[in-house]
């Protein structure tokens, strides 16, 4: 869908195909005619990525057996050798965190992409606009508060969003949402209020810390975000008429899904090396600071990658540290870490997740202060 | 990202999620028993999905597209969108690869559970944060089977002391002690707890005095006594156990809470 901002690109394959399928009516040979345009569209868009290795447009129909082969036995045989050559149990350890942060995560992404998809298909445009108030500043923290109908992890909330954007909502608005969701769910409220027995000022304090948080990041990229750190987003229509909203849906959940599935484990590796490299108990002896440590535990939180519905649990476990630094790990957690990186980088482009995420972490550790220095 | 190996990510992810939890029960080592629904909804749903993509790829687009309920347009114009299409949705970042390795791991080569390794890198679970007042008397059955929670809060707050002198019954694995303090043959035994997948994994231990460790990660059921260090029912006190006898376990299906020994046979 990055693709799609380029019409120049997308205008030639249009005109070729037209003509392949004008030739298609007449001589039979459909099979071919398909994906020689997909991958024309294919190459194209792999050559904008920099690494055009692709041997050419023509070349699909001969290779492209030899590739499904390749993909399908070579990744095994390396696996194999790997696996076979490291029984370390360090390099098992790896494997078992990658694959649970992974395999926990999976459900949760399909649900966020597949309510993107259906956002894109299904939803008309005019839903948006009434739901949400004009003023785009009003707008920031409805969204936010939104936020509480979306029941899931933080891998649901990035396709989500992204497609909200897609759909002419604010970005402002969209990543009030995006940032608020994963932190303020029922799920993740009520896990709070079971790892933390007797203090409900911890759950209340996270939902207005996450809250502010999210509000405040809104506005702040209403007052300095630029549009050009984006990754250009295609303007979606949505459903347009005379296509099946079926097909738009498949198309849309699949892609949305390999795209974020990628960068998933993208996420989910680095957490995994940071898991395995340094081990917990290294960490309680810097407690002490009370400066120091809500640092720490935000530095902590981004690295870890925890998923937003267990990591109350952690904060909990974290006991040398002071109630104002686990919040601020339960505040930063949800909204940046390793996983959430990456996959931001994959929708909306290195430029914004780089400097959205440093954004963020600064707000989540100054609210987390003030609203724990309150209520705590 | 051609079109066909897409539909063969999706597959094999498919594949890997429905084998990890209908074949096997590998995702238990991986994520909560409560996933499971959730898991094998999401197989069904790659599998369905890339299942469709092959169809669509595999069907003569000429002459079945237009009976089919997909695409209920003209074939201009079919492919005045169909191409857009194809440009906007065919082509996830090169990225996408990486969901293979998941895949292909879930298949063939499901990585053990969290054990030995990760425990003995980690400091125990702080498992007496929330202070317990009121203790109900312990059962009179003997060895008494605990949990390591239990015995751990037994030991470290209850101050009627109901546990001095009891026999108690422990089920988990061994996590040598890297230290070896002393030449003494030091070990721990171990339960893995976790919230949400096993990266969030913590650690409850206790520690074993009186017998030689058994290999890491194995599981075994101990009986023993209180190993006393500092003042039992305080927090001085550590979880320790003197050991009677060992007993070698399989390893249970719900290796990753913190649950009794399972009834002797």
């Amino acid at each position: 869908m990055q693709r799609t901002d380029e019409p120049a690109e997308g205008a030639a394959p249009t005109k070729a195909e037209e003509a392949t399928e004008a030739e298609r009516a007449v001589v039979v040979h459909p099979v071919v005619a398909h994906p020689e345009t997909a991958e024309a569209a294919d190459s194209d868009s792999d050559s904008g990525d920099g690494d055009g290795d692709d041997s050419g447009p023509t070349s699909w129909p001969r290779h492209w057996p030899l590739m499904l082969l390749g993909a399908a036995v070579l990744p095994g045989v390396v696996l194999f050798a790997v696996g076979r050559w490291s029984d370390e149990p360090a390099v098992l350890a790896w494997r078992t965190v990658c694959l649970s942060i992974t395999v926990q995560a999976l459900p949760f992404l399909l649900l966020g992409t597949a309510l993107s998809g259906a956002i894109n298909a299904f939803v008309p445009t005019r839903v948006f606009t009434r739901l949400l108030p004009r003023n785009p500043a009003l707008a920031v923290p409805v969204a936010g508060a939104a936020g509480v109908v979306l029941p899931g992890c933080e891998c649901a909330s990035v396709p989500v969003a992204h497609s909200l954007i897609r759909r002419g909502v604010d970005p402002a608005a969209a990543f009030a949402f995006l940032l608020s969701a994963p932190a303020i769910n029922p799920i993740v409220l009520t896990a709070t209020a079971i790892a933390f027995p007797g203090s409900p000022a911890m759950v209340l304090a996270r939902l207005l810390a996450s809250l502010v948080t999210a509000a405040a990041m809104g506005w702040l990229w209403l007052w300095l975000g630029r549009a050009e750190w984006l990754k250009p987003i295609a303007r979606h229509t949505g459903h347009r008429p005379g296509r099946s909203r079926r097909h738009e849906f498949r198309l849309g959940f699949q892609h949305d899904f390999l795209h974020a599935g990628g960068f998933l484990v993208v996420g989910a590796m680095a957490a995994a090396t940071f898991n395995v490299l340094v081990p917990r108990s290294v960490l309680d002896t810097l407690a002490d600071s009370p400066w120091l440590s809500v640092l720490f535990l935000a530095a902590l939180a981004v690295l870890l990658s925890v998923c937003s519905e267990a990591d109350a649990f952690v904060a909990a476990s974290l006991t040398g540290f002071s109630p104002t630094a686990r919040l601020t790990f339960m505040v930063v957690g949800p909204m940046v870490d390793l996983k959430l990186i990456a996959l931001q980088t994959g929708t909306f482009g290195r430029a914004f997740a780089l400097r959205f995420s440093a954004a963020t972490v600064v707000v989540a550790i100054l609210c987390s202060v003030l609203i724990g220095a309150v209520l705590l | 990202m051609k079109r066909p190996l897409q539909a063969l990510l999706l597959l094999l992810s498919g594949l890997g999620l429905l084998h990890a939890t209908v074949l096997t029960d590998h995702y238990l080592r991986y994520v909560k028993k409560g996933m499971l629904p959730f898991l094998i909804a999401s197989g069904l749903l790659l599998l369905v999905l890339g299942a469709a993509e092959a169809w669509s790829l595999w069907r003569p687009r000429g002459t079945g597209e237009q009976d089919s309920p997909d695409d209920d347009h003209g074939h201009g114009d079919d492919h005045g969108h169909g191409d857009a299409h194809g440009h906007d949705h065919s082509t996830p970042p090169r990225v996408a690869w990486l969901l293979l390795l998941p895949a292909l791991s879930l298949l063939f080569f499901a990585p053990p559970a969290i054990g030995a390794y990760t425990a003995s890198r980690e400091a125990p679970k702080a498992v007496t944060v929330t202070e317990q007042d009121e203790f109900d008397p312990l059962p009179t059955t003997s060895p008494l089977p605990m949990t390591l929670t239990d015995f751990t809060r037994r030991v470290q707050q209850d101050r009627d002391r109901a546990i001095d002198g009891r026999t108690v019954q422990l089920t988990g694995f061994v996590t040598p002690d890297k230290k070896g303090a002393g030449g003494d043959d030091l070990w721990y035994l171990t339960r893995t707890i976790f919230n949400c997948c096993a990266a969030d994994a913590q650690f409850v231990k206790v520690r074993v005095h009186g017998t030689p460790p058994p290999p890491a990660d194995t599981w075994v059921t101990l009986t023993g006594t209180w190993h006393p260090v500092g003042t039992l029912g305080t927090g001085s006190a550590s979880a320790a156990l003197d050991v009677d006898t060992v007993k070698k376990v399989d390893r249970p299906t719900n290796g990753y809470t913190d649950a009794l020994p399972p009834p002797r046979s």
